[in-house]
């Protein structure tokens, strides 16, 4: 049994944000009804690997929302639901007549999500978002890099997974809450402040002190600590950016610190008055970068983390995914990334990273891959709603369920 | 209207009222049990007599440490009840195992304060339903296992540095520790499923959360670009190359624009931003029939990048932003943290929250989501051991006496 078994959601998300949400809750055992139709899959589109990957452990339900009928297929959905997740601009779900107000007054113990980019209200409500949107507005792109840049920002859509995991965090909230008051009710997510809320302490650095952050490359924005870097290394099979091999070392206190000068062998240079202290470390670390980069360079990434972390210090080499999938003995030791089967219908070989979280007595390990639209026609409508399968082949005929 | 509701929201409980958690959490999963305290859970925050040293962690309030300053604590060890604990002593060991026979949830990372000296599984038999839920860099077995990895380290094993920065940059890791935010997370979201099935079945259980795993969870394009590259047209090889902020897919990138940068992306309706192009009479070369053809499109995306940057160079940034958002385009103005903090949607939404910190109140981040029912709230941040003669009465130590 695993630990979320009986929760029954309605999944209306696109994209990454709300499908990672749910894909929590499925990984966990909710019986997560994905809606699309065919006809209008968008971004969500099954030709690419978007949504193969984010809608795992789901039933693929098909409802053409154009027609009144799939419409009131989709009504008396959220009425058997613990919870209806969407992210489609305010009001949608409304004018399908499968909002809160008119869900909640016949099944008073749903809950509604809504993630959208901006929130319900304020003159920007209705702007359009993706994650790179939101890292720019709320300061990620531009305190993600190095002085002078502010055009790099993080490599990939971090926010998305952020707003997943907070709405997942909210669901699950509410459930706790309605366990105690019997009583459902609406979360209003906005993409935007969760991204905000993550600088959180260096905002009240700006409000309380006036002083503005700035990018600062690898270093801790508030710790004067040093050597806090990544550090070219050896062993690069071409002269691709790709191939590149690189150590990070976070050298947080003086032991740390008289550590690795041990581990490179007490260079001459480890004594200069410039690196006696952290302080004084940090002041001068564009030197002593310069410095520990002339002694990893000649030295393999894997074999100088090695050294490094039997003597103590912080290291670890900067992986990429291929390191991640293939090289990652501690990945491989958990089976974390695994193969899902030969033969999908979606992407052929089909493969899955694992839920992150192990349960000693509701294990999640049950992953099906992603299902075509509409694949679970049946199962779905005929658990939730009890519609016979001749119903169902009758509203797929009409178009409905499509 | 707005202060009425307020009034209302403010005699409501939280959505997490009544759920006792002992926080026993370090930087690695601190940001989970802040949500969950943020959300109205009752957490006790053990720490030693003399103060955790996570509270001098900066930023400081006028830069300087004293009682209280440590707005990095302010934030992440919010809404917590401190409970000073001498556990060189038998007696504080016997009121921390105490606390924790009482609780619903205990969170640990391994390493942190009074982690070391308890025996969960001996606390379980007397609270069967306990769910621990215990945050470590690597897991609990594997080679890397003992492996020290504060949030740079993590991040360049996990996969995040090496996605971020630029190709005349060292690989980067991103603002902060964000990292452990997105353990953090995880950390609260098993807290929370386990409780749910303790709640239906009465059984509690232990729960592990490995920093490493999470980071590698959170990546985007990461995996799929090794497992599915073939689905990819534009992938070449099993990894992508850091490449500033040029999205994987191409159609997302920073631009400079007039007195600013913006990101800037052609997507979803690729269409719309080319008759907004044709209006402006900027379309250049992109009506070429030849672009028509499926196998051109990559060479139509990259064309149409380079028209757009262009012409987003002439532009004033500020009003490229809002037309873009008038034309639905996704752009984003590239925001320093000032602008941020005079955000009019943040405003409008009354977003920020008053904090109270060693004496002192300060604007703050304010919450990530909206409950209708249980309001989210920001109570007084407290001192060392603030709450520790409320918890021992709590937990009924000395009654026996």
């Amino acid at each position: 049994m695993r630990p979320l078994e009986g929760i029954r959601i309605l999944d209306f998300t696109h994209v990454l944000a709300g499908p990672f949400a749910t894909r929590i809750l499925a990984d966990m055992g909710a019986d997560v009804v994905k809606v699309n139709s065919a006809a209008r899959m968008g971004m969500n589109g099954a030709a690419g690997p978007y949504y193969p990957t984010w809608n795992r452990n789901k039933r693929a339900l098909a409802l053409d929302m154009s027609h009144e009928e799939a419409r009131a297929i989709g009504k008396r959905l959220a009425l058997q639901a613990d919870v209806v997740i969407d992210n489609f601009s305010v009001g949608v779900l409304d004018r399908w007549g499968m909002g809160f107000e008119d869900v909640s007054s016949k099944n008073s113990g749903v809950i509604y999500l809504q993630m959208s980019g901006m929130g319900e209200g304020g003159p920007w409500s209705n702007f359009v978002t993706f994650a790179p949107t939101i890292h720019a507005l709320s300061g990620l792109t531009r305190l993600t890099g190095v002085p002078g840049r502010e055009d790099i920002g993080i490599g990939f859509s971090y926010n998305d997974h952020v707003a997943g995991l907070h709405g997942a965090t909210a669901i699950l909230s509410a459930i706790e809450s309605r366990r105690r008051s019997g009583q459902g009710q609406r979360i209003d997510l906005s993409q935007f402040e969760v991204g905000v809320n993550l600088l959180g302490p260096a905002l009240m650095d700006f409000f309380v002190n006036g002083v503005e952050a700035q990018p600062g490359g690898n270093k801790l924005p508030y710790d004067k600590t040093a050597p806090h870097g990544c550090y070219r290394c050896a062993g690069a099979i071409s002269d691709s950016v790709v191939d590149e091999r690189w150590i990070a070392i976070a050298c947080l206190s003086e032991v740390h610190w008289e550590k690795l000068v041990e581990v490179m062998d007490r260079p001459e240079w480890a004594g200069d008055s410039r690196f006696s202290s952290a302080s004084k470390r940090w002041q001068h670390s564009g030197a002593l970068d310069a410095l520990i980069s002339k002694w990893t360079k000649d030295h393999d990434a894997l074999h100088l983390m090695e050294i490094c972390q039997s003597a103590g210090v912080p290291a670890g080499v900067v992986q990429n995914g291929k390191d991640l999938v293939e090289n990652d003995p501690q990945l491989r030791a958990s089976e974390f990334v695994m193969k899902l089967g030969e033969n999908d219908p979606l992407v052929g070989e089909a493969f899955a990273d694992r839920l992150p979280i192990e349960f000693s007595k509701t294990p999640c390990n049950t992953y099906r891959p992603a299902q075509p639209v509409g694949a679970d026609n049946t199962d779905v409508l005929n658990d939730w709603l009890d519609l016979s399968s001749d119903e169902v082949r009758q509203g797929e005929e009409a178009g409905h369920f499509v | 209207m707005a202060k009425e509701h307020e009034k209302v929201m403010a005699k409501k409980e939280g959505a997490l009222h009544g759920v006792k958690i002992i926080d026993l959490s370090d930087e690695r999963a601190i940001y989970g049990v802040k949500l969950l305290a943020d959300l109205g859970a009752d957490v006790v925050r053990p720490e030693p007599i003399e103060g955790y040293p996570l509270r001098a962690r900066g930023p400081l309030r006028d830069g300087e440490q004293s009682a209280g300053s440590s707005l990095w604590h302010a934030f992440f060890a919010s809404n917590r009840r401190f409970f000073a604990v001498d556990l060189d002593q038998p007696e504080g060991r016997a009121q921390l195992d105490r606390l924790i026979t009482q609780a619903d949830i205990v969170i640990t990372s391994d390493g942190a304060f009074g982690c070391d000296v308890l025996d969960i599984e001996d606390i379980r038999l007397r609270n069967p339903s306990l769910v621990s839920v215990e945050c470590t860099s690597f897991g609990e077995s594997g080679p890397w296992r003992d492996y020290l990895a504060p949030d740079l380290v993590a991040g360049a094993l996990g996969g995040s540095v090496a996605t971020t920065g630029d190709v005349d940059t060292p690989p980067l890791k991103c603002f902060g520790e964000l990292n452990f935010v997105v353990s953090g997370a995880y950390v609260g979201i098993a807290a929370l499923a386990a409780l749910r099935h303790a709640r239906e079945t009465g059984e509690g259980q232990h729960v592990h959360v490995p920093v490493h795993h999470c980071i590698a969870s959170c990546l985007e394009h990461v995996f799929m670009w090794h497992w599915y590259n073939e689905m990819l047209g534009n992938a070449t090889d099993k990894a992508l190359e850091r490449r500033g902020s040029l999205h994987w897919s191409n159609a997302y990138v920073v631009m400079q624009a007039q007195g600013g940068s913006i990101m800037v992306t052609p997507t979803p309706d690729v269409d719309a931003q080319l008759v907004w192009l044709i209006e402006e009479g900027v379309a250049a070369d992109l009506l070429d029939p030849k672009y028509q053809e499926i196998e051109n499109r990559p060479e139509f995306m990259r064309r149409m990048m380079e028209v757009l940057r262009e012409w987003v160079g002439s532009k004033d940034v500020q009003a490229l932003f809002f037309d873009a958002q008038e034309h639905h385009a996704p752009y984003g103005w590239v925001l320093p943290l000032d602008r941020v903090a005079e955000n009019p949607q943040l405003d409008a939404r009354h977003w920020w929250q008053e904090y109270n910190s060693g004496g002192g109140d300060f604007k703050g981040p304010g919450n990530p989501y909206q409950f209708s029912e249980t309001p989210w709230s920001m109570g007084p941040h407290g001192g060392i051991g603030e709450h520790t003669d409320s918890v021992l009465s709590e937990i009924g130590w000395g009654d026996e006496r």
